[in-house]
């Protein structure tokens, strides 16, 4: 187990040396103080009043601060979902295929590791780096309209956990791709792929009546059932965000299939990598 | 070596497999219905013009004197709208008994009313010759009583009116008025005579009811254009919605209940009226629209009016009231300098749910009605 901690460490030193993910945290942090900075919110008895965004009224409509707030939270918790995996895919492709580089690989192996662990270990660096983002991101948007508004939700902090979830399954694929060839551009490829393909999983139920019905129906249910279905998570986790009814039948065993998803895709990798010389 | 390595394979498999179950299981197969929207009243629709514009039916009786070179036709106009108050300070509130009666809320409404079998119904068609689910047009309640509009040129119905002993005569051009009295029998054997309500009826399309003689006939002389020059409380283009109408800021006062008072008070002294219109078609969604003479104040009873509402909302939702928290999701307060717009929805399925009563009362009927004829040996 400290093995695996150890190459998950050595990830994170990896990530904190990228000027890359420091200029996406400054970033993130520019947001959250411009918005504390320029958003004015008038509160009565609960009920958002008024609101000006750099002096300018945005919305004249008097009604409760959580009903006002919940298309705000939803927008927040899709750009997070969407816009966190976009960014994990392009800013994370490059950790394992340079982990599993020529030179550094060989290095590792004579380490007292057992191979499994190389993979396991990057993989919890990586879901590590992407939890401390969005946690600091979300909470900061929590926080920022609690003081102005008074109204406290744990909706965002939970739907950017959920998008964590999903960016889960996408960098097992990316993981895996690696283990084959050390691409980081095959790797952002296979990642974005995955992605588009877990948005359309997600809408499985709405497509299919629109494929011939036959063989290649029942290849798209097929194919699409072992898919994580992202777009669903997505649309739960903005559900969530915005405190309204979820969508979604169980929520924890949609997130749990998502996460067995990714399990099984880094399992592959596991059996890949166990064969592969080097 | 080899045989751990092909473990993990093993195990990807069995992890797809139970993802795929798992993602199947969580998400379900069957769409989720979207989530309740609620369409609100704020202007004239289409098919709500063509209904304006089909009532214009009567034109005014002119005196021509000979002094005019060229008489200008009259236009026609709307009698019942013509009938509405004038002035400020009125309340004129207007059903659209017609089109409620065939709306969602219409039909959950009379399957109440229908619990008992309808025999009250039944009676009433035929006393007075007026079938309620097919003459009725509108119904218009005002300050100073009731007007309503539809189909009564049946026979029994001028009969009724006229028989006791009451007193009718004609009035106006196309008008005729009703003292109905009525008498009691007393226990020591004499009789009491009361006067009822005071009705004209008008063209055989319009029974208006009032206190006293004179208010019908004031009613009368302002469709047949009589009354005073100013226009009616509720013009034209404010006939949208199944409900609609002004209502005063002192009979508003009255529907607050005691511990809003301090509410209603603000309205008296910031509002001069509030116009409200009601969509009943699916959900019963409501509009007020509160005008006053000062931007500043209007837009602070907005606020206080918002915060109460967000109040009771938060109430609702720590007191597990479901149903009121989901209906004042929608409410809503939208200022515009001198004016505001209140917006209050009920989705239809909630008042399904607190009229099931009604449904279940009308089975359980039905089913003992159907007991006895069980029981009954066939010949």
């Amino acid at each position: 187990m400290s093995g695996v901690l150890g190459i998950a460490g050595y990830v994170l030193r990896e990530a904190a040396a990228r000027k890359f993910i420091l200029a996406f945290l400054l970033g993130v942090t520019g947001v959250l103080v411009t918005l504390s900075l320029s958003l004015r919110i008038e509160v009565v008895d609960g009920a958002l009043a008024a609101s000006r965004l750099f002096g300018e009224v945005m919305d004249t409509n008097i009604l409760a601060v959580d009903v006002a707030l919940r298309p705000i939270f939803m927008a927040a918790a899709a750009i997070v979902f969407y816009g966190g995996i976009l960014f994990g895919i392009v800013s994370c492709s490059d950790f394992a295929p340079s982990l599993l580089s020529p030179g550094r690989i060989e290095h590792l192996l004579a380490l007292p590791l057992r191979r499994w662990h190389i993979l396991a270990g990057t993989f919890l660096g990586v879901m590590t780096l992407a939890v401390c983002a969005a946690l600091y991101g979300s909470l900061g948007l929590v926080l920022i309209f609690g003081v102005k508004t008074g109204y406290w939700t744990v909706g965002p902090i939970i739907s950017a956990l959920l998008a964590c979830v999903s960016f889960a399954a996408v960098y097992a694929v990316m993981l895996t791709t690696a283990t084959v060839i050390r691409s980081a551009a095959l790797c952002a490829a296979l990642g974005g792929l995955t992605m588009v393909a877990g948005i359309i999983a997600g809408y499985r139920a709405k497509i299919a009546p629109f494929i011939e019905e036959g063989l290649s129906r029942e290849l798209f249910k097929a194919v699409t059932l072992l898919l994580p279905r992202l777009s669903s998570l997505a649309q739960a986790s903005m559900d969530l965000a915005a405190s309204a009814p979820l969508g979604v039948q169980s929520l924890s065993m949609l997130l749990a299939g998502v996460l067995v998803f990714g399990l099984g895709m880094l399992a592959v990798g596991f059996w890949w990598f166990e064969g592969r010389d080097y | 070596m080899q045989r751990r390595r092909g473990l993990w394979l093993v195990f990807a498999v069995v992890l797809f497999g139970l993802a795929a179950w798992l993602m199947l299981s969580g998400q379900g197969e069957v769409e989720v219905a979207p989530p309740p929207t609620v369409a609100f009243p704020k202007r004239l629709r289409p098919e709500e013009r063509q209904r304006m514009e089909s009532r214009r039916t009567y034109v005014m009786p002119t005196v021509d004197s000979g002094t005019a070179a060229d008489p200008k036709p009259l236009k026609p106009t709307d009698p019942v709208l013509a009938a509405l108050p004038r002035g400020k300070g009125k309340t004129a509130m207007v059903i659209e008994a017609n089109a409620i009666r065939h709306s969602p809320l219409g039909e959950l409404l009379l399957e109440c009313m229908m619990r008992r079998g309808g025999d009250d119904l039944e009676r009433f068609k035929k006393e007075t010759g007026v079938d309620p689910l097919k003459d009725l047009d509108r119904l218009v309640i005002t300050d100073e009583g009731l007007i309503v509009s539809g189909n009564f040129g049946d026979k029994k119905l001028k009969d009724l009116l006229s028989g006791r002993g009451s007193t009718n005569y004609d009035y106006g051009d196309g008008a005729r008025i009703f003292e109905p009295t009525f008498e009691r029998n007393l226990s020591d054997g004499g009789t009491v005579r009361r006067d009822g309500p005071r009705v004209g009826l008008w063209n055989d399309q319009m029974l208006v009811f009032g206190r006293s003689p004179d208010g019908v006939k004031q009613v009368i002389d302002r469709v047949e254009g009589r009354g005073p020059d100013e226009p009616p409380v509720i013009s034209e283009s404010s006939t949208y919605g199944e409900m609609y109408g002004v209502v005063s800021v002192e009979q508003l006062k009255k529907m607050f209940p005691p511990d809003q008072q301090e509410l209603a008070l603000k309205l008296a002294e910031v509002a001069e009226n509030v116009e409200l219109h009601v969509d009943a078609r699916s959900d019963f969604a409501m509009t007020a629209q509160v005008k006053g003479s000062n931007a500043d104040k209007v837009t602070d009873l907005g606020k206080s009016l918002g915060g109460a509402l967000s109040l009771a909302r938060m109430r609702a939702q720590a007191e597990g009231e479901k149903e009121l928290a989901q209906l004042l999701d929608f409410a809503k307060v939208n200022p515009d300098g001198e004016e505001f717009r209140l917006e209050l929805a009920v989705p239809l399925e909630v008042i399904k749910e607190q009229l099931a009563f009604c449904r279940e009362q009308r089975d359980s009927t039905a089913s003992q009605d159907a007991k006895p004829q069980e029981a009954q040996p066939t010949p």
